[in-house]
């Protein structure tokens, strides 16, 4: 590959490198994969989200959607379902359609439609990432987004109202769940050791649902029911997203751990002089002894472990 | 408890000559394949107003006893609570898988067809609003045509299918066949020895796309493709459809002008 492809999408919290569904989607599959990304994540500038979230970026193409990202990845030979037999493929997609038409009206109600998660949480947390104005506008538009695609795709007759629309769709989240849970079963994978297409969808759209904390949480409490699936997205984080909530790898850790001795020296030296210092002082007679305290070094704050930074 | 099913059950669709579309047509296909395979008698009755019957707004919706249901779904619900099934002799791991390649078939098949009916601006004008409206006089066939029209392409819009052009819906479409492939193999049904509401569903869905002449015939060779699918439809209508002295859809298919007959 001439350059490293750029993939831009929503940024992480609360441990996962990621919020958003479909840009973990990608990410993950990135991982299992070994595909070289380089991930920018959308911060506060002017080159603001415009269409769909993730992009790929890769020399002039630019390719928008998950399962397009996902194809162009494998015609640049990542491809993750390698060992994957047809019967597996097809399961594949049958259980991504699956996800899509069960788990997303329910994960997008949850983040956008409910009102309480969205003032308190979604709002807030997508708002602090745009650049203003448009902070002001694009939350909004994506909650109202959401809606519509619940309401089109799950609305109408019999139902007339949003609240059974909605428990309906959370009686459907939580079959797919434990349909889910059925079929990992023991496994560390949904086919066996190694993680395929099927993992990145699962996790992308669990792994928020499991670790994003809102005040309106009983899809978590279900999820959390399934100790396998937990398991599951636990062994992803650790085992492919080591401490990446700031976007650091396993090389960053040596780094600030390399920072954190040389400060420790410095400020040893430091308090190395102040006790010369005060020696010399008490050896003169005209001032009296005086104690000074050694300076202990406090645990940098900033060096502590960016899985807790972002806790809320 | 359990009533019996009674002699006079009812599936309502639309006029199967001038008025069904496609996706219609599949789903009512997928419903009386479904009762086919539980040994239960329904007739078939073909009114216009069958959409706005159903309580759900979709066809083809069954009445049975003093009850309306609608939809494939929740008929299989239904009928399983009158102690018939299909899919008892599954353990759950293969009824998970079941439920997903269901939903693949939807998501795919079903949306798929949509859009061709209500998206592709030459079927539409051909094919659709002809037929969609030919109950009705004027106005009321255009408006009615162009309302519904209004409404799926909101929804294909809602779920990223709007900016498809027809080549990716075939190109979606030949993903879900070969996966419908695959999984099938070389077995009968898609769960070894038994049918099951998967294969219905499948049937009723590939079985119409094969025997509904659109204006091109790029839909049903993408099915025709793949051979054991059609081998599949082939014996399903031999066993469930034929030698029956109803109005059963092959010979249906035979009258339609509009349709050809899988050979």
């Amino acid at each position: 590959m001439a350059a490293p492809m750029e993939l831009r999408c929503w940024g992480g919290g609360w441990g996962l490198p990621s919020v958003h569904p479909e840009s973990l989607t990608v990410m993950a599959y990135a991982k299992f994969s070994g595909a070289p990304l380089a991930v920018n994540t959308i911060n506060n500038s002017w080159r603001a989200p415009k269409g769909d979230v993730p992009v790929l970026i890769s020399e002039d193409i630019v390719i928008s959607q998950p399962a397009k990202i996902l194809n162009f990845l494998r015609k640049q030979q990542y491809n993750a379902d390698y060992e994957l037999s047809a019967k597996q493929g097809a399961d594949t997609l049958a259980y991504i359609a699956l996800v899509e038409e069960k788990l997303l009206p329910s994960l997008l109600h949850t983040f956008w439609v409910d009102a309480e998660n969205y003032c308190s949480v979604t709002k807030p947390w997508f708002a602090s990432r745009i650049a203003f104005p448009l902070n002001l506008y694009l939350p909004g538009k994506m909650s109202r987004e959401a809606l519509n695609r619940i309401l089109l795709t799950r609305g109408g007759p019999p139902f007339y109202s949003l609240t059974e629309v909605e428990a309906q769709i959370y009686r459907d989240a939580k079959e797919c769940l434990n349909l889910l849970s059925k079929r990992l079963g023991t496994s560390q994978f949904f086919f066996g050791d190694t993680p395929t297409t099927l993992d990145a969808f699962v996790f992308g759209f669990l792994a928020p649902i499991y670790k994003v904390c809102f005040p309106r949480v009983h899809l978590q409490e279900h999820l959390k029911q399934l100790p396998n699936l937990c398991r599951f997205c636990d062994d992803i984080l650790t085992c492919y997203f080591r401490l990446t909530a700031s976007g650091h790898s396993p090389t960053g850790q040596d780094t600030a751990d390399a920072n954190l001795q040389k400060l420790t020296q410095l400020v040893n030296k430091e308090s190395n002089l102040i006790e010369k210092m005060d020696d010399n002082l008490r050896k003169s007679p005209q001032h009296p002894p005086r104690r000074l305290k050694t300076l202990k070094l406090a645990a940098g704050g900033e060096e502590s472990s960016p899985l807790n930074r972002l806790s809320p | 408890a359990a009533e019996p099913w009674p002699e006079n059950a009812a599936l309502y669709q639309q006029l199967k000559e001038e008025q069904i579309l496609l996706s219609d047509n599949a789903s009512s296909l997928a419903v009386q394949a479904f009762l086919q395979m539980c040994n239960l008698p329904i007739r078939v009755v073909c009114r216009a107003n069958a959409e706005y019957m159903s309580p759900s707004g979709k066809v083809p919706f069954i009445h049975v006893g003093n009850q309306v249901v609608s939809e494939l779904g929740p008929i299989v619900q239904f009928v399983k609570a009158k102690g018939h099934s299909l899919s008892d002799g599954l353990d759950e791991v293969q009824k998970a898988e079941m439920k997903a390649y269901m939903e693949l078939v939807n998501n795919m098949l079903l949306t798929a067809e949509l859009y061709l009916q209500w998206c592709d601006d030459v079927t539409v004008e051909e094919i659709t609003h002809p037929r969609y409206g030919s109950p009705y006089p004027w106005p009321l066939n255009h408006i009615l045509s162009y309302q519904k029209q209004w409404e799926v392409r909101r929804k294909m819009k809602a779920i990223g299918w709007a900016g498809k052009t027809l080549q990716q819906v075939l190109e979606d479409v030949d993903q879900c066949c070969q996966a419908l492939s695959q999984r099938l193999g070389t077995q009968p049904y898609f769960f070894n020895k038994q049918p099951t509401e998967l294969d219905a569903l499948v049937f009723g869905h590939l079985f119409t796309i094969l025997t509904t002449q659109l204006t091109t015939d790029e839909l049903s060779e993408k099915v025709k493709h793949y051979s054991n699918l059609t081998a599949f439809c082939r014996r399903i209508e031999q066993q469930y459809f034929e030698g029956n002295d109803k109005e059963s859809s092959s010979t249906a298919a035979a009258r339609s002008a509009k349709k050809s007959l899988l050979r």
